[in-house]
């Protein structure tokens, strides 16, 4: 069974605790939803929101995605994905190097 | 059998290994011993405080390199493009110091509309015209006015990258990339506004906005591309005679197309990165924009190649001869592509009647028409608009976030308007990060066999795809709206397919006129405006939702 989905206040306690177990405190932006007049930086409840919109949106897709079964072979086998290209980050140099 | 394969460290030549260590050992005791080889990457490898070594190439010195102006502009400096200036300077028909003053001129004459440059090295900028006076000639380079953007190290002059956090920052050398544009001759005339951190149009730290598009000068809300928004509106509003900047999601190609310029952002690996703000270090890339391909392969050429302050430039097949491909072909007089090419055309490119789409259209039947290239459809890859959506182009963002931790825990709002990409790579967990990296992995060999696997450049109809996986693109003008605003579009290539890019370019750019069109010159009044403080209309603020969104 699924586990159920956050609420809003879980993961707003999710995020400042993220943030703050990396030393970073989302109270230094003006509170509420008004920007800092002078920075322009966002007021706290906006940027909560757009980290909150992230949690939902990004993080999920990227952990549900399935990368594709090698040469076609059975996705039931594949599940463990054992067998996967090894990561790039720059796959166009990456692609270079490979040559023989 | 008597061989028996032996274990890898008995392969190893220790004899040499030994040799090069003693005579090490020597040299340091005596100091001045030379070592080939070893000399000279003790030399090459720069220090924080010293920066990069760069040499003079004499490849860029090719006489497809300069072109005479042509007569319609000929008494106007400011109108010829690098290849015609660089002509001039050869043949001793103007000097450097009278080029730099005639872009100088237009900057104070112009720039307090445009707001291009946060900074103009004016006297610098001089002093160096007269410098390369006389000096031996360097090439098409020499005594030729440059803009930069702010995100580039300049050497005692102050960096930006239009950001609280490198306000005060004045770098102790320059980035691989200006090192070696200057030591072939250019001059650099200012820093150019950006968006802030490579984020948005340009803007202040604050989201105010300052630069326009040169095609717009009384209209500030017409896009002008970001993030190297100044270094466009600099060439186009004919302040510079070329420039630089840097593209992550699009800030070469993006401005480049709205303001009827040639840019170029070549392969991941291809310019050093070295001496440069990073934004994402597995996407960014240093480009030229450029008045067309022929300057743009100048400026290419010159900023390419390996850099041992960079390892992402090293190991790459060589810079080929990028001017001699940017030349069009003839054949008793008829235009024919310099190499037979396969245009691959993507579905839904230049369907519709837009002004957009008929542009496209325009330019597909003109490329048709030309002897040895091809148009071919060419599917979407698998999975495209998932690989190159917003999930899997957020996967850069830890890349954001991690350099700048420090910042980070200090003062979020030092960051601006620009703080929440910053945060949301702070949030993206590891196993997201890693799925993220094979399926750029993924993505590109869906681009080499679905779409490659059938054309030798493709249309793009946007440049996140091509940022992710590194593959070059170049963005030239086709066209202007009924409004009078550029229409560009975009190509990409194979990996290192700068050459062959250039090429197909140039060979649009010798039966089209697009890119000889210049914007006119800001109104007296709107210049007027712009230098009174009191006067100059709010040109707005982009807030961080805005820039949130428009971050690449």
């Amino acid at each position: 069974m699924a586990p159920t989905p956050p609420t809003d206040d879980q993961l707003n306690t999710l995020i400042v605790a993220q943030l703050a177990s990396l030393g970073i405190d989302l109270d230094q932006l003006p509170a509420g939803t008004v920007a800092d007049p002078v920075t322009g930086s966002p007021g706290r409840d906006s940027v909560l929101a757009s980290l909150r919109s992230f949690m939902r949106s990004t993080v999920p897709a990227l952990a549900g995605y399935q990368m594709p079964t090698p040469d076609a072979g059975d996705p039931a086998t594949a599940m463990a994905l054992s067998q996967q290209p090894a990561p790039m980050l720059y796959p166009s140099i990456s692609t270079e190097w490979r040559k023989p | 059998m008597t061989d028996v394969q032996q274990p890898l460290d008995r392969l190893i030549d220790r004899r040499a290994f030994l040799a090069r260590t003693a005579a090490l050992a020597t040299a340091a005791t005596v100091g001045t011993v030379a070592l080939p080889g070893l000399a000279g990457i003790a030399s090459a490898a720069p220090s924080p405080a010293s920066g990069p070594a760069v040499k003079f190439n004499p490849e860029l010195d090719k006489g497809a390199a300069y072109n005479k102006p042509r007569e319609s502009v000929m008494s106007d400096p400011t109108e010829w493009t690098l290849s015609e200036a660089a002509w001039m300077i050869r043949h001793n028909k103007i000097v450097p110091v009278e080029l730099v003053q005639a872009y100088l001129d237009r900057i104070a004459a112009y720039d307090s509309t445009y707001q291009a440059f946060n900074l103009v090295t004016a006297e610098a900028a001089l002093k160096a015209a007269r410098q390369w006076a006389n000096r031996p000639y360097r090439g098409p380079l020499h005594g030729i006015p440059l803009a930069i953007k702010d995100n580039y190290f300049t050497e005692g002059v102050l960096t930006t990258a239009s950001s609280y956090l490198f306000q005060d920052f004045v770098p102790p050398y320059d980035a691989t990339s200006v090192a070696k544009l200057t030591v072939q001759g250019g001059i650099v005339l200012g820093k150019t506004q950006m968006g802030p951190l490579a984020t948005s149009r340009a803007t202040l730290p604050n989201g105010q906005v300052t630069t326009i598009n040169a095609w717009t000068p009384i209209d500030p809300s017409t896009n002008p591309g970001g993030s190297s928004t100044g270094t466009a509106t600099a060439v186009a509003g004919r302040m510079a005679t070329s420039g630089i900047g840097t593209q992550t999601g699009g800030s070469i190609t993006a401005p480049s197309n709205a303001q009827n310029l040639t840019g170029i952002k070549p392969t991941m690996g291809r310019v050093s990165l070295a001496g440069i703000i990073p934004l994402t270090y597995s996407r960014d890339h240093p480009g030229p924009l450029a008045r067309d391909a022929k300057d743009a392969a100048i400026m290419l050429m010159a900023m390419a190649g390996p850099d041992p302050a960079d390892p992402r430039s090293q190991g790459l097949p060589p810079v080929p001869n990028l001017i001699n491909a940017a030349t069009p072909r003839y054949e008793g007089g008829n235009l024919r592509m310099r190499w037979k090419t396969r245009i691959g055309v993507l579905p839904g490119y230049a369907d519709g009647t837009s002004e957009t789409a008929l542009a496209r259209q325009a330019f597909l039947a003109k490329m048709a028409a030309i002897p040895e290239c091809e148009l071919v459809e060419v599917p979407l890859p698998d999975e495209w608009d998932l690989l190159t959506g917003s999930a899997f182009n957020n996967v850069r963002l830890p890349e954001r976030s991690e350099p700048f931790m420090p910042y980070l825990r200090d003062d979020l709002r030092g960051f601006g308007v620009s703080v929440t990409s910053w945060l949301q790579g702070c949030l993206l967990d590891a196993n997201g990060y890693v799925t993220g990296q094979r399926a750029k992995l993924l993505l590109l060999e869906r681009i080499l066999d679905q779409i490659f696997g059938s054309c030798d450049v493709v249309v793009q109809t946007g440049p996140v795809p091509f940022d992710i996986v590194g593959l070059p693109e170049i963005a030239f003008p086709i066209g202007f709206t009924g409004g009078g605003v550029p229409i560009g579009t975009i190509l990409g290539g194979l990996p290192y397919a700068e050459d062959r890019l250039l090429s197909v370019v140039a060979a649009y750019q010798a039966v089209s006129d697009w890119h000889w069109q210049r914007p006119p010159n800001p109104p007296a009044a709107a210049s007027a405006a712009a230098r009174s403080a009191a006067a100059v209309p709010d040109r707005g603020r982009l807030t961080a939702e805005e820039v949130a969104e428009l971050t690449q």
